[in-house]
């Protein structure tokens, strides 16, 4: 047992710490969340040639082979700093690619997302909004060597900028909701197919997506036609993980900032932070931060190793979740009404915290996978 | 980030399960969490009888240099107490073996170390630790037990309280006052002695369940050989705070708790209230998914303290969280265990009571690890003031 990072790793975040730090200052952040695109195409330009799209892309489809422990390594300095755009949504859509796609979709996809070349999305929930199979309505029917896609899809993250749309949808009516799903490559560009952005607490762009008639080839399919629920968990799964890995860093941030605004900060002739009121606070987000760290290492460690791990992510998800939106918003309380406003950086933090929360499984969601796994029928 | 056991590791993990396992079989009914053996004189006698056992083994002696008799390593420490939390199974002394052992290996002189160690080792002496005062809980330096050095000796007198175990065990380590002019923290000495010597009063203290796990000990004009010292005379606050450092890491309760989320889970999937199985009463598996989840980041933060451990770094601030929060996590546990068992929950080991009455015990055992070993405000302190270094309260 060691679970300090490698020296790779260690590497990683720093590079990752120092490019952030001077490429993605606040100003941008807030700039971006005005922006209609929600991403600079700049950036996203450097990060590809850093590696970022292609981390854990293997070297034989032009990645950098790096394993997922290392992917969380590098999304902590992301959530620790925030980066609007649509880097986690591409990475997540490189699992389903990796571990279901065909080898001509590999060859064909994976390079280019490493290059930074295409834009990837999933298009999950709909207009029920729950993050399991009974929510899926959008139906795909086959027609020739085609299928064509027809329903709404909603909270699909960056879809307008999106070159490719993974899209869940229903392919048969079965005896259970997870029977009959069937995964589909989209390219957005498709004739059929329009775009809304949503106003939402992030102002993350998550978009409502239209399907009329959406003709997409066969060959588009990912997986198996009415068997694609598994490969949903999985993207799930090691998306809740890596959401998590963000999370932590930004959890980071906020307990980092209060602490030291609590020094600086005088009242009744002393720092707030020689309150006990609020100390106690603190060692309460330390705590917290702490033990939501060392879960989520547990989990992308399971994860790397190839170890059945869903139980481990879901408790994960599900308690970073209520981590993430209770210390930012003890983190608004230390300061005081300084962050309660718009140009200060805690309510960036606080903000996102409900965004991280939904993505990939809201805590009663992987509560309930959790309830299963620990053995109640 | 490696979490892998070592080949060598899991054929030793098995061994801890299998022979724990093997003692659980042994546990008379009266047993019910690891207080009940201060407390009922059958389950003290399986103490020393699962003491023995670790003995044979070397077990007791997990950790410590070969000179000593010592085997394994820290980490084989933790994979045997996360056995003995799972099974529930006494038998190493969390004041001699867990506490004082390490201590005296880092602080004693050599002699203190060739008389005390190998019968802690054997599972032969029972000890109990010695530091509270009426007056001087949280604020322990404040302690006013007096230890005057007469020629060789030292003659106590005043009294302590809240010792757990002290009506049970054969010897006793505690701090006294030795220089009362000199000033706070550098007055203080850690003394050894027999709870047998004459002079000492030990009156068990019945806890809020009615049964008595500590006691309060009066001194009146006791000898204790001044040889029996660790550390520097006046100096023994430095032995207290590294002393303080070898309490429970929290790996034992974890597993504990582990092992009675696993029943409460069967108890749920077999028994039903109105009219369908409580496993299917939403609101049960959400609350019980919630304490799985804390359970795993309470086990992940322990190992993180045992890793840190294994490598000599010791966190004083992890070890406070971990403490914090596997300590509050068992509140919230019994407060949901004993919700879910609606008016069982009441029940005292009987007929009635379900699961052995575990969780109406836990409801009030909590506490013990919530107040003692630091209250959870103290250790809040700790985080704060070392930790995070925010301006320190006069
Ligand atoms: C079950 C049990 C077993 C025990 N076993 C032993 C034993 O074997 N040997 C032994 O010597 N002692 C033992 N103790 C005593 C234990 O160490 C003390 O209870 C503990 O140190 C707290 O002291 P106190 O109870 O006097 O509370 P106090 O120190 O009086 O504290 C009362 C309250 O004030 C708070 N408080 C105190 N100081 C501060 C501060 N600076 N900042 C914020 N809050 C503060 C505390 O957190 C607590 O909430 C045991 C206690 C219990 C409950």
């Amino acid at each position: 047992m060691d679970l300090r990072f490698t020296e790779t790793q260690e590497i990683l975040k720093k590079m990752a710490r120092d490019f952030l730090t001077t490429e993605c200052p606040k100003t941008l952040v807030r700039k971006l969340e005005q922006s209609e695109e929600g991403y600079s195409p700049e950036l996203w330009k450097k990060m590809a040639e850093l590696g970022w799209m292609g981390l854990i892309i293997p070297e034989e489809y032009g990645g950098m082979g790096y394993t997922f422990q290392d992917l969380v390594v590098l999304l902590e300095e992301i959530g620790r700093n925030i980066l609007p755009g649509p880097l986690i949504a591409t990475i997540a859509n490189t699992f389903p690619i990796l571990e279901a796609g065909t080898e001509e979709q590999k060859k064909e996809l994976l390079p280019k997302i490493a290059q930074g070349e295409l834009i990837f999305t999933t298009a999950l929930l709909e207009g029920d909004g729950v993050f399991d199979a009974s929510g899926i309505a959008v139906k795909a029917t086959p027609k020739g060597d085609d299928f064509i896609i027809n329903g709404t899809k909603l909270f699909v993250e960056m879809a307008h900028v999106a070159n490719y749309i993974l899209c869940v949808t229903r392919t048969k009516d079965g005896t259970s909701p997870e029977k009959g799903i069937t995964l589909f490559i989209v390219d957005s560009t498709t004739p059929g197919i329009s775009c809304e952005v949503m106003p939402t607490t992030a102002a993350d762009k998550l978009c409502e997506v239209r399907f009329k008639d959406v003709n997409v080839p066969k060959k588009n399919m990912l997986g198996k036609i009415d068997e694609g629920w598994p490969i949903v968990e999985m993207l799930l799964r090691k998306g809740a993980i890596a959401k998590c890995a963000e999370s932590i860093g930004a959890i980071e941030t906020c307990v980092e900032m209060t602490v030291a605004y609590s020094k600086e900060r005088v009242q009744y002739e002393r720092p707030i932070g020689a309150f006990q009121a609020l100390q106690h606070i603190m060692a309460d987000m330390w705590t917290a931060m702490e033990t939501s760290r060392y879960l989520v290492y547990e989990a992308a460690w399971m994860e790397s190793e190839g170890l059945p791990c869903a139980k481990e992510a879901s408790m994960a998800k599900a308690y970073v979740n209520e981590v993430y939106k209770n210390l930012s918003k003890w983190a608004v309380r230390v300061h005081g009404a300084i962050a309660t406003s718009a140009d200060h950086d805690i309510p960036l933090y606080y903000r996102r915290s409900k965004a991280a929360d939904i993505a990939f499984g809201g805590t009663d969601f992987h509560r309930e996978i959790v309830a299963q796994k620990i053995g109640l029928v | 980030m490696d979490l892998s056991l070592t080949d060598e590791q899991k054929v030793r993990k098995q061994e801890f399960d299998d022979t724990c396992k093997e003692l659980e079989k042994k546990k008379p009914p009266s047993f019910v969490g690891f207080e009940t053996i201060y407390e009922v004189d059958e389950c003290w006698e399986y103490n020393l009888y699962c003491a023995k056992e670790f003995a044979k083994k070397g077990w007791l002696a997990l950790g410590w240099p070969p000179e000593y008799a010592g085997k394994g390593d820290m980490m084989d420490r933790v994979l045997f107490a996360e056995a003995r939390g799972y099974y529930g199974i006494p038998g190493v002394d969390i004041f001699g073996v867990q506490m004082l052992a390490p201590t005296l290996l880092q602080a004693a002189s050599e002699e203190i170390k060739r008389e005390f160690l190998p019968p802690i080792a054997r599972g032969e002496v029972m000890w109990c630790e010695l530091w509270s005062e009426p007056n001087a809980g949280s604020d322990l330096a404040s302690l006013s037990t007096t230890a005057i050095k007469k020629g060789d000796e030292y003659i106590i007198n005043g009294q302590k309280t809240w010792n757990t175990g002290a009506h049970k065990a054969d010897w006793g380590f505690g701090v006294f006052k030795t220089d009362p002019t000199a000033r706070k923290h550098h007055n203080i000495t850690f003394l050894l002695h027999d709870m047998k010597t004459p002079g000492i009063t030990v009156r068990p203290i019945p806890y809020l369940d009615g049964h008595a796990p500590y006691a309060e000990v009066y001194f009146d004009d006791v000898h204790v050989p001044a040889k029996n010292i660790v550390g520097q005379e006046h100096e023994g606050w430095a032995v207290v705070n590294l002393l303080a450092g070898f309490e429970r890491s929290g790996i034992n309760e974890i597993m504990s708790m582990i092992r009675g989320l696993e029943q409460l889970v069967t108890f749920c999937n077999e028994t039903k209230r109105h009219g369908q199985l409580l496993a299917k009463n939403p609101l049960v598996r959400n609350r019980l998914a919630e304490l799985a989840c804390e359970l795993e980041a309470a086990r992940a933060l322990a190992y993180r303290v045992a890793d840190l451990q294994n490598r000599n770094e010791m966190s004083l601030m992890d070890a406070s969280a971990g403490k914090i929060f596997f300590s509050e996590l068992g509140e919230r546990f019994a407060f949901l265990a004993t919700d879910i068992l609606g008016p069982y929950g009441q029940v005292k080991t009987s007929r009635w009571a379900p699961l052995d009455g575990l969780w109406e015990k836990m409801f009030h055992e909590h506490f013990i690890t919530t107040v003692s070993m630091g209250t959870n405000e103290i250790q809040r302190n700790i985080i704060a003031w070392y930790g995070l270094g925010l301006p320190r309260m006069r």
